[in-house]
């Protein structure tokens, strides 16, 4: 780890902007810290250059499906009406992805700190004010991903030990831990590429034994948690949170309707619908309106998805009954008294989609409570806790 | 375009690196940034509290333990050796090793917090504990096949030329 390539530059001027620290006392250098104290071959730079890129991968791909996933659950005012309705699977393939490789992240980041891990020890552990900021931004970038991957698996059990909000601090430290892996390859830009090819590093057993094992764990993390949204490998689900046919009605619950506080509909319901022409609609008369069916699978932040068949009426329909044209936006209200998602907003290509119902029924029975009896709202391409269950009101926005 | 190609080479690698620090260091403050003035976030040394904890729990309890399990484990597997370090299995195990921790990492919680469903028995419906040890079991099962393979191609080798000798037909001008 110590074949550094030199910077450009001279000493001189490198002095001047980078100025050296004194290195310690010599007697301080004991236990880790000692030359000899880790013997491992495979802690070289063409292994942790490997891992690093799988790891970069991964991590890149978590950021970018999680960005989508955020601008699909809170788009900004001028993005909203630009959303696209299809394709159908499109969030539940993002969304799956990103928990699948951010589960695939967590052997890959145990490994590369692994291998890295002498480098905590090196000595002296500043050579220079960069040196120090440069290890300052690793400690930064480690932090981030640590949490940021923790919060996300514990997430996906619904889990909070923590006093933060999750959804907004996962968020925040996205961003914290995409910026410090691009200034860490920056400042390892020269290390990387010296290695980056095969040829470049001397054969090495160790290595190979090393990245197989890594290739293993990442493969059986991965086929033992990705069938809470992969068809295929649903049979070998054995540690993921959730099961896609497991539930009420052969299919997982976000939040049940005793949590929500709607076992019982009141007597009275009548779905409300507000526009230039306002209505309201018993079950019954929702029950007589042309009815539509449509397999649309629910695809959950938290990484599991679960297709269905859903009948039901066009949400488009009801919005045009209300007097309302195409291209219209709607704010759908639950009949929940509390939670972050009862009110809900649904962009025009959404409400335009003719695959977009409200459901009544599912895979041929009347929804369950906990699918959100009478009514619930599926729609293609959206985050789960958009498909606003028990609907009371819809109203056309714009 | 002027100077040589590996000049023009280290330019590009130098326009490069710029580009990447100066976005990484754009990206970080705007994750400070949010992360400092996002409304729901209402204590951010919470978040730093947690971000520091983590890095030492990791750095000075997890990885020193894996380390140590690693050590133990190897070497006790060599023992039998004649070469006195790690046995032929050594590889094999430390391999299995990378897989059962990973796999411990990853559904550690998920057995911790079994049946804890807040009254919705969709979220963690399976039998956790059971279901890690079948996946501990099972990747170990893989490693031994893997490491008996292995045993019996270089016993194979080995003694191979004289065993080989006698199973392999005669020359063609032998045979008449």
């Amino acid at each position: 780890m110590e074949t550094e390539p030199a910077d450009s530059g001279t000493p001189a001027t490198r002095r001047r902007y980078d100025p050296p620290l004194p290195a310690p006392p010599a007697f301080l250098r004991r236990g880790p810290f000692r030359e000899d104290a880790f013997t491992s071959p495979p802690r070289e730079p063409r292994t942790v250059v490997v891992v690093g890129r799988w790891l970069g991968a991964a991590l890149l791909v978590c950021f970018l499906t999680g960005l989508t996933s955020h601008l699909l659950q809170d788009p900004p005012g001028w993005l909203a009406p630009h959303l696209p309705a299809r394709p159908v699977n499109g969030y539940r393939v993002t969304q799956g992805l990103h928990v699948i490789s951010g589960l695939a992240a967590i052997p890959l980041v145990g490994v590369k700190l692994w291998a890295v891990y002498p480098r905590l020890f090196e000595w002296p552990p500043a050579r220079s004010v960069l040196h120090a900021l440069e290890r300052l931004g690793i400690a930064v970038l480690v932090a981030a991903v640590l949490l940021e991957l923790f919060t996300g698996l514990l997430n996906t059990l619904q889990w909070y030990p923590w006093p933060f909000p999750f959804r907004q601090t996962h968020f925040w430290l996205g961003w914290l831990a995409t910026g410090g892996l691009l200034v860490h390859l920056a400042v390892k830009a020269p290390l990387i590429a010296s290695v980056w090819w095969r040829r470049a590093a001397p054969a090495l057993a160790q290595r190979r034994a090393f990245l197989t094992a890594t290739t293993a764990a990442v493969g059986a993390v991965t086929l033992v948690t990705a069938g809470q949204t992969v068809p295929w490998l649903r049979a070998l689900d054995l540690l993921a949170p959730r099961r896609p046919d497991l539930g009420p009605q052969g299919l997982p619950v976000n939040r049940t309707a005793a949590q929500a506080g709607t076992v019982t509909v009141p007597a009275d319901w009548r779905l409300r619908v507000d526009g230039p022409r306002p209505y309201r609609l018993t079950l019954a008369e929702l029950g007589e309106l042309p009815q539509y069916s449509a397999e649309l699978p629910i695809a959950c932040v938290e990484g599991w998805s679960a297709s269905a068949r859903w009948t039901g009426v066009r949400i488009s329909d009801l919005v045009r009954r209300a007097g309302a044209p195409p291209g219209s936006a709607v704010r759908v209200t639950s009949l929940e008294a509390e939670g972050p998602y009862r009110v809900m907003e649904m962009p025009a290509p959404y409400v335009d989609d003719p695959l977009s119902l409200l459901a009544l029924r599912v895979d041929g029975e009347v929804l369950a409570a906990d699918h959100g009896f009478p009514a619930r709202v599926i729609t293609p391409n959206r985050p789960g806790v958009l498909q606003t269950k028990w609907v009371a009101r819809i109203e056309v926005i714009v | 375009m002027t100077g040589t190609a590996p000049a023009r080479a280290g330019r590009a690698v130098r326009v490069v690196r710029a580009f990447l620090l100066a976005a990484g260091l754009a990206v970080t403050g705007y994750g400070v940034y949010g992360l400092l003035g996002d409304p729901y976030i209402t204590d951010p040394l919470d978040v730093l509290t947690w971000a520091v904890g983590g890095l030492v729990i990791h750095d000075g309890l997890w990885v020193p333990l894996v380390c140590l399990l690693g050590v133990l484990l190897v070497r006790r597997a060599g023992a039998g050796a004649e070469s006195g370090g790690p046995g032929p299995g050594g590889p094999v195990l430390r391999g299995w090793l990378v897989v059962a921790v990973a796999v411990t990492a990853v559904g550690l919680p998920a057995v911790l917090r079994a049946g804890d469903d807040h009254g919705n028995p969709s979220v963690l419906p399976l039998p956790y504990l059971r279901n890690w040890l079948l996946t501990l079991a099972a990747t170990a099962g893989v490693a031994l096949l893997i490491a008996l393979v292995g045993r019996w191609r270089r016993r194979d080798r080995a003694v191979g030329p004289r065993d080989r000798a006698v199973r392999r037909p005669a020359p063609r001008e032998d045979r008449s």
